[in-house]
C-alpha cells in the first residue's frame, strides 16, 4: 500500500480529473491518491467521479481555495 | 513524471495530525496545513462597499444599480453552488455525472416560465412585448458558433460566467482566459456588422408563440426540457451502474 501525491495546482478543470483518472488506473487496490487542486470546479467533479466509480473519497480544504482530494482505490 | 512524489507508507490509522477523524488512512502532509486567514471582516467590508456602490450607481442610473445588484447576486450564487455551464455539458461524457446537466435544465425550465409570464403579461395588456430584439435568426451559423464556443470553453476551463467567477475567486490561470475572452469579444464586436449582414440575417427568426400559440410554445419547450432531463437522469444512472 502506498500513497501518491498528484500536484494539479494551477490546472483548470477538467485537467485534474483526467490526470487523476489516469493515475488511479496505474495504482493498485488499497493505494491512496492525493490530488492537490485549487480549481473550484475540480473540487466538485473529481470527488463526484471517484464516488460514482466506487472509491472512498475525502475532500479537505488545506488552504483558502486549495483542496486535497484523497482517493482510496478500492477496486 | 515530475509532478508527483511517492511518500513511504507510514500511515497512522484513524486520526490525522489536525485531530479530524478521517476515514481514509493517510500519512503525510496534514501537519503542513496552512493556517487559514479569517476572512469574515474583509467579507463584511466588501459587502458594505457593494451596498454603497449600489446606492452611488443608483444616482447615475437606476438600471445600472439594478445590473450591479443582479451581477453580484449571480456571481455569489455561481460561486457558492459551484454551478458551471461547461461542466454541465462536459461531465456527462467525462465523469458520467449529470447532476449539473439536470440543474441547468431545471434553471432553463424556470426561466421559460418566468419569461413567458413577463412576455405574455405584456401581450395581453396590449403593451409591446419586452425583449423581442433578442429573437434572432437561427441558421447553421448558430450551430457552428456553438461548436467553436464549446471547444474554446473546455480548453479555457470555463465559459464566460465561469471564467469571471473564478477570476474573482482568485484563480490566476484564468486571468489569461479573461484577457483573451475580452480580446475575442472585442474582435467579434468589431466584425459583427459583417456577420450580421452576410450570415446571420440569412437565417430565419422564430418566435415560438407565433408558431404554436402561447400555451403550445410553453408546453412544447417544457416537454423538450423534461425529455432531456429524463435522458440525463437515465444516462447518469447507467454510467454509475457500468462502473460498479
Amino acid at each position: 500500500m502506498k500513497e501518491v501525491e498528484l500536484d494539479c495546482l494551477g490546472e483548470a478543470c477538467p485537467v485534474p480529473l483526467v490526470k487523476a483518472q489516469k493515475k488511479l488506473a496505474e495504482l493498485e487496490i488499497g493505494d491512496i491518491l492525493i490530488v492537490q487542486i485549487d480549481h473550484s470546479c475540480a473540487m466538485k467533479n473529481l470527488p463526484e467521479w471517484a464516488r460514482t466509480d466506487g472509491h472512498n473519497v475525502e475532500v479537505e480544504e488545506v488552504g483558502d481555495g486549495e483542496w486535497d482530494v484523497i482517493i482510496e482505490k478500492v477496486k | 513524471m515530475g509532478d508527483e512524489k511517492n511518500t513511504t507508507n507510514t500511515s497512522v490509522s484513524g486520526t490525522t495530525a489536525s485531530g479530524s477523524i478521517s476515514g481514509i488512512r493517510r500519512s503525510s502532509r496534514t501537519a503542513s496545513r496552512k493556517p487559514k486567514k479569517d476572512q469574515i471582516l474583509p467579507g463584511l467590508g466588501i459587502l458594505v462597499l457593494i451596498v454603497i456602490s449600489g446606492f452611488a450607481l443608483s444616482f447615475i442610473s437606476k438600471t445600472l444599480a439594478f445590473f450591479w445588484i443582479t451581477g453580484n447576486v449571480f456571481g455569489f450564487v455561481l460561486q457558492k453552488t459551484r454551478f458551471c455551464f461547461t461542466a454541465s455539458m462536459r461531465d456527462p461524457y467525462l465523469t458520467g455525472g449529470t447532476n449539473l446537466t439536470k440543474s441547468v435544465l431545471a434553471a432553463l425550465a424556470i426561466t421559460t416560465l418566468g419569461f413567458t409570464a413577463i412576455k405574455y403579461g405584456a401581450f395581453i395588456n396590449g403593451m409591446p412585448i419586452p425583449g423581442q430584439g433578442f429573437v434572432v435568426p437561427v441558421s447553421l451559423a448558430t450551430v457552428l458558433g456553438g461548436l467553436i464556443f464549446g471547444i474554446g470553453m473546455v480548453i479555457a476551463g470555463g465559459c464566460a460566467s465561469g471564467t469571471l467567477m473564478r477570476v474573482g475567486e482568485g484563480f490566476v490561470m484564468q486571468i489569461l482566459s479573461l484577457v483573451f475572452f475580452i480580446a475575442g469579444s472585442l474582435w467579434a464586436a468589431h466584425d459583427y456588422g459583417w456577420w450580421q449582414l452576410n450570415v446571420i440575417m440569412k437565417g430565419k427568426a422564430v418566435f415560438l408563440p407565433d408558431v404554436f400559440g402561447w400555451f403550445g410554445a410553453v408546453t412544447i419547450q417544457l416537454l423538450i426540457i423534461a425529455f432531456l432531463w429524463i435522458a440525463a437522469d437515465k444516462w447518469g444512472k447507467r454510467k454509475a451502474e457500468q462502473s460498479h
